[in-house]
């Protein structure tokens, strides 16, 4: 089941220019695309069309076409996109429920919402602790955990749902550094479990991680794509303001300095 | 459908979800225990005088406090919920009583008066009543129990949300403005001093609570239709509180009382 | 559509009917009783209405049209807004005002006069039975009813403009806005005054004991008026935004209907006391001879609107800290903003959400 973008342009409401233009995106399954660019550069805004929110929950216009499979998805409400596109915030507090006492509850909130069968719910509420890891904080208040561990959460709640695909944007944002190595861990399992996801981050390391293929975006255009260790090697990263990755950082310091960077790498890890 | 947690093929719910309470009294249906909180509170007011609260607070209050062991928990916390209002009550109807004519004392331009007295008393029982009822209840039941119980019966999802998100909404903006309060104080905001001070030293404290809760607003919708709470029609429940006939006729036995009791006030036989 | 407007004014007008004849109307009582009738008619017709439409369309479209997501969100955070906020005023601060409307008021603003009566209702039952202590209130669910009256005259208010911003306006405008509202709470208060006299006069009270104090109460509410127009024209010219005039002529009608339909409640359930910082002046009137009917709605005169023009007030500053975007998104929103709706450029291929 592909998630395919042509052609897309959005504009948020009251907005003069648009966010995003000319946006053309295949996500596969099973394939990790990551989504780079400065602050502002349309990655979040990227992220919600993609789920369907904008237009649907956040207003504003759209142009262009998604297809899910070849369906086009213009005509569907959010709750219908919902089962199939998840999406993940930054901020892993604000995505409780609020209505769950416990993280079990708050992890079978979505299939709940889906009104399907009792056992199912209990079942694929499991499946996804367990994909998570964090089955053993089950009965745990959702309200009292680490952000990283909230981030988790998050992610379990989504993947309760059996979406096709993951959009997250920035998961570790606002994650301290313990919170991003929980996270990042998690994803990268994730992905080589076969799960397909859109991941935004600011922090490319994330994405030499885990994202077979990349796109970069600048003021709402797409500036360079490609497999992930083609697009982080181009010199016009700089330009568009990503930061590189360390690893990256580290081999153009040597080559500046003089020094051998296979031997810096090695001395370094 | 009603029933408690059942051990189910595969999997079942962790332990800690829809565990029974410790007594029979914790064990009963959440509705069965509003709906005696309500028509106790109801009643309370219906019946006026002194010895229908009271005995209302002794049956419908202690009894059932009693059989559940919360009794100790029941007359600190009801006391303390009272406690302003008593005070307030007594002290305006002992001395600001107009028409009374029995003078216990006087202080100064103020006069205590018997019939003062007695109206206070009478509100008082009142509102012991009512608050030891709403005090049972809350330490009985779990107010996440109770919209669970509603929702199985039909109430819509979306008004169980606002029911259980205001719940746990308090206490979090507490902790908030808790947070932003040291903050703020390690900004030197200055929270002692003159009470004309104090309030100046809530503004910094309100405004970014309600701005920053109401920010967060937009981020909560878009994560809870990402989880398709919006989808029309009945969602599943994991589990329900039990309920049975007997219940469900005590439920109806206590309304009919209270309307009866309404009718009969109304009807001028009770004074 | 019309059928349900006429089922839910028939249930109204046959309520009031019963109420009318069913009531305690003697002259001591007859202000208040008036009062909660209405407000009993008012919730058989809003009962009526939804009865009506449920069975007509077995929904409730016209009503939960106006609940998307967002108002549902909103809701507990005004709640809780209102459950805390107005627990620390009864409890800590010995005031007599409320302030225990803010996010009724604000969900009127945003979302609508049905969301703002619900929100109020709501937030009122929970804060008696559900809200655990030290917050929890003791006497808040018979208010209920109030606070759905002041949640849905707030979303009429803003509905119609009230609460939109008009600042930089010229100085002829601001001038004449503060006449008409100076005029409008000078009339106001001199109807309450008379209405108030109507209602104790004929009770008679001892006017030989302290009459010192009557004079001293009526100094008081001279005082509180005298404070509001002279607040009103200093935000007037200082921000020169003429709303401040239309935020308290809002919050003054807003104080005086929640007055008349909650002192009968407070009156005839708790003797007037509710152990917050309004018992003094309760009080006060009770020494110079009022009974507790009039006693109460003498507080509440006083009380209610100046705590709901300050909460008008507060709502509208809150309101106007918030980015028009966000503000935009409520079903309301457009009517906070100022010049009224953004125009939207359309064009042949952009699109809003088809749902």
């Amino acid at each position: 089941m592909t998630l395919t973008l042509r052609g897309i342009g959005y504009r948020h409401a009251g907005a003069p220019r648009p966010a995003l233009l000319d946006i053309d995106l295949d996500l596969a399954d099973g394939t990790v695309v990551g989504l780079a660019g400065a602050s502002e550069a349309g990655k979040t805004t990227l992220c919600l069309v993609a789920s369907g929110l904008a237009p649907r929950t956040v207003g504003g216009r759209i142009r262009g076409t998604l297809h899910l499979d070849g369906e086009n998805v213009d005509r569907w409400p959010m709750h219908r996109l919902a089962e199939r596109i998840g999406i993940g915030f930054q901020n892993p507090a604000t995505q409780l429920s609020q209505v769950a006492g416990t993280v079990f509850e708050e992890v079978a909130f979505g299939p709940m919402n889906l009104g399907i069968d009792r056992d199912e719910v209990i079942d694929r509420t499991w499946e996804a602790l367990e994909a998570m890891g964090i089955e053993a904080l089950a009965e745990r208040d959702p309200e009292r955990l680490s952000g990283g561990q909230q981030q988790l959460l998050a992610m379990a709640g989504l993947l309760a749902m059996r979406p096709e695909h993951l959009v997250l944007d920035e998961p570790t944002a606002q994650l301290d550094p313990a919170g991003t190595a929980l996270v990042a861990d998690a994803i990268g399992r994730l992905a080589r479990s076969g799960t397909s996801i859109l991941i935004a981050e600011q922090k490319t390391d994330l994405l030499a991680a885990v994202a077979g293929e990349m796109v970069v975006l600048a003021e709402g255009r797409i500036v360079l794509r490609g497999p992930t260790a083609e697009v982080l090697a181009d010199p016009r990263l700089d330009e568009v303001g990503v930061a590189l990755p360390s690893a990256v950082r580290l081999r153009r310091a040597a080559l500046a300095a003089g020094l051998d960077p296979a031997l810096v790498a090695e001395t370094a890890a | 459908m009603a029933g408690s947690v059942d051990l189910i093929e595969g999997r079942s719910l962790p332990a800690a979800i829809g565990r029974p309470g410790p007594s029979a009294v914790h064990r009963l249906n959440p509705l069965t225990k509003a709906t005696l909180a309500t028509t106790t509170s109801v009643a309370a007011v219906v019946l006026g005088g002194l010895v229908g609260p009271l005995l209302l607070v002794a049956v419908a209050v202690v009894l059932p406090a009693i059989a559940a062991g919360v009794v100790g928990r029941l007359a600190k916390t009801a006391l303390l919920l009272a406690l302003p209002i008593a005070l307030s009550a007594f002290l305006v109807n002992v001395f600001f009583f107009p028409g009374a004519e029995t003078v216990l004392f006087r202080i100064g331009p103020i006069t205590a008066t018997a019939e003062g007295l007695g109206f206070a008393f009478e509100i008082m029982a009142r509102i012991m009543a009512i608050s030891g009822a709403v005090t049972l209840f809350y330490l009985t039941t779990r107010p996440a129990d109770l919209v669970l119980d509603l929702e199985r019966r039909g109430v819509s999802p979306r008004v169980a949300f606002v029911a259980n998100a205001s719940v746990q909404t308090v206490p979090a903006m507490v902790e908030r403005a808790a947070q932003i309060t040291a903050a703020q104080r390690a900004r030197g905001l200055d929270t002692e001093g003159s009470p004309w001070r104090r309030v100046r030293g809530i503004v910094p404290i309100v405004g970014p609570v309600i701005l920053g809760s109401i920010a967060e607003v937009e981020e909560r919708t878009m994560a809870l239709e990402a989880r398709a709470f919006t989808r029309p029609g009945r969602r599943t429940l994991l589990w329900s509180p039990a309920d049975s006939r007997a219940e469900s006729l005590v439920r109806w036995g206590l309304l009919i009382g209270l309307v009866a009791l309404i009718g009969l006030r109304i009807g001028g036989v009770l004074a | 559509m019309i059928t349900r407007w006429l089922a839910a004014l028939v249930g109204f007008i046959v309520v009031a009917g019963i109420g009318l004849v069913v009531g305690n109307f003697s002259e001591e009582q007859a202000g208040n009783s008036w009062a909660l009738v209405a407000a009993i008619a008012l919730a058989v017709g809003f009962v009526v209405y939804a009865g009506v439409e449920y069975a007509q369309t077995g929904g409730f479209a016209s009503i939960s049209s106006q609940f998307g997501m967002r108002t549902l969100a909103l809701m507990p955070v005004a709640i809780a807004i209102n459950i805390i906020l107005g627990a620390a005023v009864a409890n800590a601060l010995k005031v007599p005002i409320y302030l225990d409307s803010i996010g009724t008021i604000l969900v009127g603003a945003l979302a609508g006069p049905i969301p703002g009566a619900l929100t109020g209702f709501v937030a009122n039952i929970l804060w008696q039975y559900i809200i655990p202590p030290p917050f929890q209130g003791a006497v808040a669910a018979p208010f209920a009813i109030v606070a759905a009256v002041i949640g849905l005259l707030a979303g009429l208010f803003a509905r119609y403009g009230a609460l939109r911003p008009r600042p930089d306006r010229p100085m002829s405008q601001l001038f004449s806005g503060a006449v008409i509202t100076v005029a409008v709470v000078g009339g106001v208060s001199w109807l309450a005054f008379l209405g108030y006299e109507q209602i104790i006069g004929p009770a008679g009270f001892e006017v030989a004991s302290d009459e010192t104090l009557f004079v001293i109460l009526g100094w008081l509410a001279l005082a509180m008026v005298a404070a509001t127009v002279v607040g009103l024209i200093v935000l007037l010219f200082v921000r020169r935004d003429l709303t401040a005039a239309y935020v308290v002529v809002a919050g003054l009608v807003t104080g005086v209907v929640a007055a008349l339909i909650s002192a009968p409640i407070s009156a005839n359930l708790f003797g007037g006391v509710t152990g917050a910082g309004t018992d003094f002046l309760v009080a006060a009137f009770r020494q110079a001879g009022a009974d507790i009917g009039a006693a109460t709605l003498g507080q509440g005169l006083i009380s209610d609107p100046v705590d709901k023009i300050t909460t008008f007030f507060v709502v509208y500053l809150v309101l106007n800290a918030m980015a028009t975007r966000t503000k935009a998104r409520f079903p309301q929103g457009e009517r906070l903003i100022e010049g009224g709706a953004e125009v939207a450029e359309e064009g042949d291929e952009w699109r809003g959400a088809s749902t």
